[in-house]
Formats: structure tokens, sequence, C-alpha cells
């Protein structure tokens, strides 16, 4: 018989027993909970909507809320496979994903791998590019189309000299304008795939189609010429800024093998990219005419064309691979040749002109054929050899080369201006070839110092081959540049780094001051064609000599284990050895960088951006001002420096701060918070100057400067600056409604005031009498953003 | 007392199992998947799901996919840290990161050593030695987080943050009013950049910059029949693909901008400032149609040069 301690026991006995039996189940369980949700992927689906209180495509530019109202959220992230569940002893994963699914920035993306062994994926991504939401034509046609035509009530257009403007049209004109917008979408599609044939071979092929829709503003200037009817012609150089179709599709295929061994490593592919533009050529109908006129209807127009982008095609084999001398002595390089070809079949030259007579923009027997069959190749190769045998030095000598050889052959094309004057065009295919050699030392001065010191020689060359009638195609056919930098690195402390840099680069340009292009209607005599009609002593600034300093410095300190700050600045000068032309500019940047991580999940950091730059003009002017020769290089009668000097300075200013914060553990750890703040604003200005020197001599006298208003003046004085500013404000919270599910609510306020001169001249009243107002306005805007969303997570 | 032996026996078992069925979970895979998580169990004794930084998480990753016979174990990247393992007041052999933390971070070659001895013979990879990013101490953990799935900078929407981290001019560019849509998620550095290294100039993806940007914008390369100089030659003459406070992402502006190369045809000799009605305006009283809106781009449209056989002077 059982004593009631015995009963007891074994009560507590069989107690005892189910919670070691519930511990056996229950503590492993919990313990490969945590660590599951470690080694196994957490997917996640999201969906809500989103409010937009403002039409703006500035505000949509990239982000596809360029309409006001609602729009769909949607996003997921879902990965699986046995490659997560370590119990099985596969490699294979896939992964689905997708983002922005309601709106115009949309992006999908598919992959599955068995890893090591085979890899393949899929992706979409489209984005629509708004440009603007203001652009005015009284042109018709589709975006994206390449015919506009005027409506046949328009009537036609006084744009004779000294015609005020606006005046000039009519409100029937000014009824027949109506808004376009300006945007164009890319679609881009992605195949790719990769397989391991063993350890040492593999092999991938990636394969992208890009397909482009949509329009983007050009301007163009109308044919002259034309007889109309009502006793006036078409006005040559009248604008209309017009929709160019971008109905476009690019193929780039990418294909590689790759081998490594244990010393060396070697690769061969292939890169094909095939362009295509549905269109060669864009018409148009031009109302501007030289006179006033009565006319009535379509044949008040004249029909005008140009050309689109041409398809062209672009081959590539490239090898490149590198080879271990020791562990401490590595060779690297490659090759790379291209055959770049175009043979789109040229835009039409015989205009219809709805008068009957077809205007053609060749002169007899002009033109010299129905497609350029351009063709370049390009080379590349390189060596690069670094050494580490030394302690603590590290040695680098490279070397690259890089060619565009145009081989398109040079044709004579005579052609008839948009002034219909004729024109003698010979084309000249641009070559180029840029050699570099480079030899650096890095040496540790001690554990917490690092040197290196660099010089590098770039030599670069241009030439036309066979130019038909040996015009020259470049002023300066050569120019080496020499370059020395120096780096300094200190770790001061643990918590301290401190970094200096200086650079000194020169530039030595030979530049042909009488170099003799063809320079069609222009060419009846040599001064006419020297220094390519620029005015004697004018380099173009890719082309000068050139002296760059570059300074920099920066500091980082780690202030605790919270807290980190940073400074860092650069400052650069270049100078131009140019009589004329660019003289010199600076450029400067500080960025200034605080972050403080008081908890695990919260942090608050703000930065500060300052950049400015500058850049000094010096030409040679005409005007009122009349001029006298002034010979340079011994060239005579093509000559204005050094009277009517002016110069031109621009100033970009750019400010930037920023405050970002995150809070999170709210709420028992269920709420987060995030916050960013900024604000930038830009300003660019143009300054312009005129001197005259009241007597010739050399050294001329010192300049004196007029004042601008002075009748005498040429043009100067300040441009209204360009400004914008962005003041942008995005707050977030993110509330977790239970263990897998969370609620996002986001608000976001941004406003952009931007004042910008380059549209006050396509306004009515203020447009050239020769351009087609466009009504274009500055994208001011104001919106706020409310989304709301819910994201599950399993 | 049997009981009692009993009942310890039973405690003890379960225990056992318990602690079996989850090193089970851990080790049940075979070959050097399993290998690797007998080295990796080192480790994991003590750093394990509760540390604050989630080193397990690394199984999601492709450096945790246990299958793929190169996948490391911790030793491999970490070194065998034998000090370590006898006290935890000595470090791993390879401490990974930019910041002073428990310990303080190993030099960036021995840190960059441990990654480069698998990953250098990738083609991507091939001129990482001598490279910018090499050159300047940046190491493979300055940028990449091995340990979670989501690598910041392996992801288009993220990657500009880490990049900017040290390029800051970069982080205000990208907001001007005229951008790449970078900060929109839509372009990423690694489009044009390679940051292990490259051929090109400034780690761009391409031998030369023009063939970098005709990757996305090959209607520009031609070769035309009528081409523009500086175009053939290097985009950066006239754009800063940055970002600018002149559309679209130019340096400066026509007919400045025009000015800075041509000074004599047409009217490239002219000064141009603000007329009377406060416009760009030139010489005339009303605005002139070669200084305002587009100045010279009005009629000079195709600066990236002309296919037209009547359109020598890229106006057609």
């Amino acid at each position: 018989m059982k004593t009631h301690n015995e009963e007891m026991k074994v009560r507590i006995l069989a107690l005892a027993v189910r919670c070691a039996l519930l511990a056996t189940v229950a503590l492993p369980l919990g313990a490969y909970a945590d660590d599951d949700d470690l080694k196994h992927p957490t997917n996640t689906v999201n969906f809500g909507s989103l409010y937009t209180s403002q039409s703006s495509a500035r505000f949509g530019q990239y982000n596809g809320l360029n309409k006001e109202g609602f729009y769909g959220l949607g996003g997921f992230d879902v990965r699986g496979g046995d490659g997560y569940d370590q119990d099985k002893n596969s490699a294979l994963r896939w992964k689905l994903n997708g983002t922005d699914l309601g709106t115009t920035s949309r992006n999908l993306g598919a992959s599955i791998t068995d890893q090591g062994k085979w890899k393949v994926n899929l992706g979409y991504d489209e984005l629509q590019h708004n440009i603007t939401d203001t652009f005015q034509t009284p042109l018709q046609g589709d975006p994206g189309g390449n015919n506009f035509t005027l409506p046949a009530n328009f009537g036609a257009v006084n744009s004779a000299t000294g015609q005020s403007s606006a005046r000039v049209l009519t409100p029937n004109q000014q009824s027949a304008f109506h808004t376009e917008k300006e945007q164009t979408t890319r679609r881009n599609s992605s195949l790719g795939t990769s397989y391991t044939f063993t350890e040492q071979l593999s092999a991938q092929i990636d394969y992208n189609h890009l397909e482009q829709s949509g329009a983007k503003l050009i301007g163009t200037g109308a044919q002259g010429g034309i007889n109309l009817l009502g006793g006036s012609s078409g006005r040559a150089e009248g604008n209309n800024i017009i929709m160019n179709p971008t109905s476009y599709s690019t193929d780039n295929v990418t294909a590689a093998l790759n081998w490594k061994g244990e010393k060396a490593h070697l690769t061969g592919g292939y890169f094909g990219s095939m362009f295509h533009d549905d269109y060669n050529s864009l018409s148009w109908q031009n109302a501007l005419e030289t006179g006033a006129s009565t006319c009535k209807g379509v044949n008040c127009y004249t029909n005008n064309t140009m050309s689109t982008a041409p398809s062209n095609s672009l081959h590539q084999a490239n090898l490149s691979g590198g080879y271990d001398f020791t562990p401490a002595t590595k060779l690297v390089g490659g090759f790379s040749y291209g055959y770049n070809t175009q043979n789109d079949s040229y835009a039409p030259t015989l205009i219809p002109q709805a008068s009957g007579t077809a205007y053609n923009m060749m002169q007899a027997n002009g033109l010299a054929a129905s497609s350029l069959n351009g063709h370049v190749e390009t080379k590349h190769g390189d060596l690069k050899l670094t050494n580490q045998s030394i302690k603590d030095l590290t040695l680098t000598a490279a070397f690259k080369y890089n060619e565009r050889d145009n081989r398109t052959d040079s044709s004579t094309y005579l052609y008839k201006d948009l002034g219909n004057v004729n024109y003698t065009g010979v084309n000249t295919p641009y070559s180029n070839k840029k050699t570099q050699y480079e030899v650096a030392a890095a040496y540790r001065l001690t554990k917490a110092q690092n040197l290196r010191l660099a010089y590098e020689r770039e030599s670069l060359k241009r030439w036309c081959d066979g130019v038909v009638g040996g015009a020259q195609c470049v002023s300066s056919p050569t120019s080496d540049e020499d370059k020395v930098g120096l780096t300094y690195r200190l770790k001061a402390f643990d918590d301290v780094t401190f970094n200096a840099g200086y650079s000194f680069a020169k530039r030595n340009a030979n530049f042909d001051h009488n170099f003799v292009a063809n320079t069609g209607i222009y060419a009846p005599t040599i001064a006419g064609t020297l220094n390519a009609r620029d005015v004697l002593g004018f380099v173009a600034y890719p082309y000068a000599t050139r002296a760059q300093n570059l300074v920099k410095s920066g500091i980082n300190w780690q202030v605790t284990q919270k807290v980190d700050m940073g400074v860092n600045g650069r400052y650069t000068v270049d100078d131009y050895d140019a009589t004329l032309g660019v003289q010199n500019g600076h450029s400067a940047g500080v960025n200034v960088d605080v972050a403080y991580n008081y908890e695990e999940n919260s942090s608050v950091s703000a930065y500060w951006s300052w950049q400015n730059g500058q850049r000094n003009m010096r030409n040679g002017g005409s005007g009122t001002i009349g001029n006298s020769s002034a010979a340079v290089n011994g060239a005579a009668s093509q000559a204005v420096a050094p009277k009517n000097i002016w110069a031109n300075q621009l100033e970009d200013n750019s400010n930037t701060v920023g405050l970002l914060t995150k809070n999170g553990g709210l709420l028992g750890g269920k709420l987060e918070i995030l916050g960013d703040f900024s604000y930038a604003f830009d300003t660019s200005g143009y300054s312009t100057q005129v001197f005259y020197t009241p007597t010739t001599g050399n050294p001329p006298a010192a300049p004196i400067s007029v004042p601008c208003g002075d009748s005498n003046s040429l043009t100067c004085g300040n441009l209204s600056p360009i400004k914008n500013e962005l003041f942008s404000v995005k707050l977030t919270g993110n509330y977790k409604v239970h263990k897998n599910g969370k609620v996002a609510l986001a608000y976001i306020y941004q406003k952009l005031n931007s004042n910008d001169y380059f549209y006050n001249g396509q306004q009515f009243g203020y447009t050239p009498n020769r351009v087609m107002p466009t009504g274009l306005q500055a994208q001011d805007y104001t919106v706020n953003v409310v989304a709301l969303s819910y994201s599950l997570a399993f | 007392m049997f009981m009692k032996i009993i009942l310890q026996l039973i405690v003890l078992c379960s225990l056992l199992m318990g602690s079996a069925a989850y090193a089970e979970k851990i080790t049940a895979p075979v070959g050097k998947a399993a290998d690797a998580l007998n080295k990796d169990s080192e480790c994991t004794r003590c750093h394990d799901e509760n540390e604050k930084k989630p080193i397990l998480s690394i199984a999601q990753t492709a450096h945790g996919n246990k299958a793929d016979s190169r996948t490391p174990s911790c030793q491999s990247c970490h070194g065998d840290s034998e000090k370590h393992l006898s006290s935890n007041s000595n470090p791993p052999d390879v401490i990974f990161g930019t910041k002073k933390g428990a310990y303080s971070p190993s030099e960036a070659k021995d840190q960059n050593k441990a990654c480069l001895t698998c990953h250098e013979k990738d083609p991507k990879r091939t001129h990482w030695q001598g490279g910018a990013h090499q050159t300047a101490d940046v190491t493979c953990s300055s940028c990449h987080v091995s340990h979670t799935a989501h690598d910041k900078v392996r992801d288009k929407k993220t990657q500009p943050e880490v990049c900017f981290t040290c390029h800051k001019d970069q982080r205000a560019q990208i907001s001007k009013f005229s951008h790449h849509p970078i900060g929109e998620g839509k372009v990423a550095c690694s489009d044009c950049h390679n940051p292990h290294g490259s051929t090109g100039p400034k780690l761009l993806v391409k031998n030369t910059v023009t063939e970098t940007c005709y990757t996305c914008h090959a209607e520009k390369r031609g070769p035309f029949l009528w081409e523009h100089q500086p175009v053939t030659e290097d985009c950066t003459n006239c754009h800063t693909p940055h970002g600018s406070n002149i559309t679209p992402l130019l340096k400066s502006r026509a007919p400045f901008m025009c000015q800075e190369c041509h000074d004599g045809s047409h009217q490239s000799v002219s000064p141009v400032a603000g007329n009377a009605a406060g416009t760009q305006g030139g010489l005339t009283t009303v605005p002139s149609e070669n200084f305002t809106g587009r100045a010279c781009i009005n009629c000079h449209s195709m600066v990236h040069g002309s296919n037209n056989p009547a359109g020598a002077l890229l106006q057609r």
C-alpha cells in the first residue's frame, strides 16, 4: 500500500518527467526558433496606397509620382530553396522580388541558382523620365512620332527683323497652342546565366534589351529659300522647339569564358551592342516667314526635315587576365578590339512642299552616298605590374592604350545651308589615341603612417585620315600631360584618421593657330579659315596647355563608440595658357558630418556640404566698336584681339544640409520613426565684362572698363543667377501590429523654388521674333505625399 | 533511491536528446559542408543567435551556402584565432570593419587578403591591386557586410549611401536640379564604376568615358557623318555626370559653353549678358534667338553629331 508520501513522490516524479520531456522538446525548439529566424530568409510582401497632392513632372521626374492622385504601392521579396536548409545537402536557392509595382518606376527580378554550379536571373526595370509638363506648341502630332504639322488655319508668322515677338502671333494662333507632356520611358529586360564547368572554368552570358519610347525637346532651324504663296518665303533659322522621338531599342550582349588557375587567370569575352532607331528623320512645318503675309492654309508653311540618331552597332572582343610571378609580384593586363559600324540610310534631302515644288537640300550631284558606311575601330591594351616584395613598400607600374580609329571615308557633300546658300561640306572622321604610363610607390612609414607618390604621363594624338582636299581637322594634333601626386595618411590614434593629398598636372598641348579647316562656304580665302575661323589667339579649352593643382584633406574622428565626426575638403586650380579662351578656374568643396548612434536602433546624423566653382573666360569680340588688325602668329587680316576683349565668369555655388534621424524601440519595441530632412540651395551666375584698350600696341595699354549701360558698350553685366532651392522632409513611422506584420505611414513634403532665366525667352512677349514660343515654365512645386502600407513577413 | 536515479537519468537523457537534436540541426549535412559546419561550431558555441550582430544570418548569404564546396568556414576569413579561443580578451586573427569596437580592426591588407584569397581572380577584381581603392587602404568591409542577407552595397537602392560614406561631394551632387536617377534607386554607382578596379578612368566599368556612357546612351555612339570632335573624345568635356544646376547635366550653358571652344563663327564672338528686359538678349533691343533660351542650340541642336548629308553645321 502506498503511503501519502509515496503518492506525492510519484506525482512529483511524474511532474518532473513531464517537465523534462517538455524541456526535451521545447528547449531545442525554442533555441532553434531564433536560430532558424537567422538562418532562413524572411520573405516579405507589402502593399498599400499613396496620395500625391500635386501634378508635377519635376517632382515625379524619376519616381513615377508625376500626377496628382492615388497610386498603388506594392512590393515583395520571396526567397527559398533547399540551399537554405542545412539538413539538405543542396545549394539550390531562388529569389523573386518586386518594388514600386504601382508606379512607372517598377522593378521585377527573379533568380535561381545551384550555387557553385549555375545561375539564371531575369529582370525587368521600368523608368519613366518626366521632363516637363509645361511645353506648349501649335504643332500637331503624337509625342513619340516623327511628323508634326500645323493647323490649316494657323497662318503665317511675320518674323522679319525688328518685329516684336509677341505681337506677331494672332489670338487665333495663340489659341492653337496646346500643352504636350515631354517624357521618355525606358523598359529594360534582362536575362543572365552563368555556368561553372569546373573549379577552374566558368562561363556567363548576359543579355539586356532596352526599349525606349517618348520624346525629348529639340531645337530646330527652319529652311530658308522656300517661296510661299502671298509673296513671302520661309524664314531661314526660324526656330521651332519640337518633340524629337526616342523610339529606340538597344540590345546588349556580354559573354565571357573565365579560367583561373593557381597562379594565373584569364577571361575571354564578347560585348555586343546593337542600337536601333525606328526613325531616321524628323519632319515639321514652320510658319515663321520673312515678312508680312496674308497667306492662309497649308501652303503657308514650309516643310522641314532633320536627321535622328542613326542605328549602329558595336562588336567588341575582350581578353584580360593576370599572372602571379610570386605572391608579391603580379601582372595583370588586357586587350580589347571593337568594331563599331553605322550605315543607316540618310534622312530624305528632297523635301516635298505643300506648294507643290519639292525643296532639294542638296546641290546638283551633291549627295556622295545614300548612307555613311561608317566604321570605327576601337583598340585597348593595358598592363599593370605590382610588386610588394620589399617590406612595407608597394610598387606599381602601369601602361594603358586606347585608340578610336575612325576608318570612315571622307567625302564631299554639296548642299544648301539653312540660308539657302551653297555649302561644300567635307566630313572629317575624327580619330584619337591616348597612351598612359603610371609608376607609383606606396610606403608604410610606420604602422600608422602611409605615403604614396605617383607619376603619370598621358600622351594624346588626334588625326583624320584621307580627308578630301587635304583639309586639317584638328587644331591640336598632340598633347602630353605629366602628373605627380602625393598622398599621406595618418592614423593618429585608434580613433582618428587623417589624410592629405596634393597633385600637380601640366598638359603641354601643341596648338596650331594656322590650322586651316574646311569651313564650307567660308573657304574662299585662307585667312577666313585660319584657326577654324576663331579669333587668332583663341584656344578651345580641351586643347589648351594647362596647369592643374589639387589639394585635398580630411579627418575622421570616432569620438566614442557612439559618436563619429568627419570633415574633408578639396581645392583645385586650373590655369590655361591661352591668349583668348578659358583662362582659369577653381573649385572648392567642404563636407562636415556628425553621427550619434545613441541606442542600438536609434541614431541621428547631420551633414553639410558646400561646393563652389568658378571659370573665367576671355574672348575677342565684335560689336559696335571698330576693330583693327593685330596679327597673331604672323597671320594677317584676321584679328580682333587684343581689341574688344570681353570676359565672362561662371560661378557655381551649392549648399546642402541634411538631418537623418532614426528612433527605434518605441512603444515597447513596436514603433520606429525615421526622419529625413534636407535643404539644398544651388546658384549658377554669369557675369560678362567688356574692356576696351584705348590704343593698340604691344603690349597693349591697360584695358579700361566701360559701364555696361554705356551706349558704346557691348552687352555686359550680370545675368540673374540660375537658382534652385529644394526643401524636403520625409517622416516614416513603422508600427509592428503583430510579430510578422508592420504598418508604415509615411509623409513627404517637398518644395522646389526654381528661378532660371532660360525660360524668360520662351514666353509670349519675350520670345525672339524668329522663335516659336513654347511657354515653358520654371518647374516650381510644392508637393505633399502621404503613404500607408502594410508589410507582412513570413 | 531507484526512482531518483531514474529521474536523473531521464532528465539527463532529455537534455542530451535535446542537445543532440539541436546539434543535429546544425551538423546534419555530410561531406565538405559538414566539415565546414564543424569548423564553424568552434565559433558558434559562443557566437550564437544571441549575438548583438546577427552572426548566424550568414547562412542566408552565399558565404553560408554550405552545399557549395567553395563556401568558407569562419576560420577561412577570421583565421584559426587560437588565442581568441583560449580567451576572448584576445582578438580573433582577423577583425573586419573600419571602426573600433570591442577590438580594433585589423590592417586593411590583412582584411583584404582574407577576401582576395578566393575573390582575387574574379574578372571584376583583376585590377584591384594598385587601384584607387586598394591604394587608399579601403577594405572590403568598408563597403560590404558579409553576415547579413542584405548587403547594402549590392542593392541598387541602397548602394549610393554606402559609396557616399566617403564620396560626400557626390552625395550633394545627386540632388542637384539635373541628375541621374541615383537617389531614386534607378541608377547605381556600380552601373558606371567598378570599385574593385578597372582599366578606365575614375574606375569606370569600360575602358573609356565614352564607352561607359554609350552603354545606356547608344544613340550618341554613331559614328556620325558629321562628328563633333569633343564628343568623340570625352563626354565630360561638356557634361558632369553626378549632377548639375544646369540641365541636362551640363558644366555650363549655351551660349557660354559653346564660347569656351568657339570664338569666331557666327555669333560665338559676341559677349552676351542681360538686356534691358532682364533677359539674356545680346546686342539687339529685342531678345535674340542666338543668345536666348537654347541659344546656339536653337539651331545647332545636333551637338552629338549629325547624320544628315546637309548637316555639316550640326543643324539637321
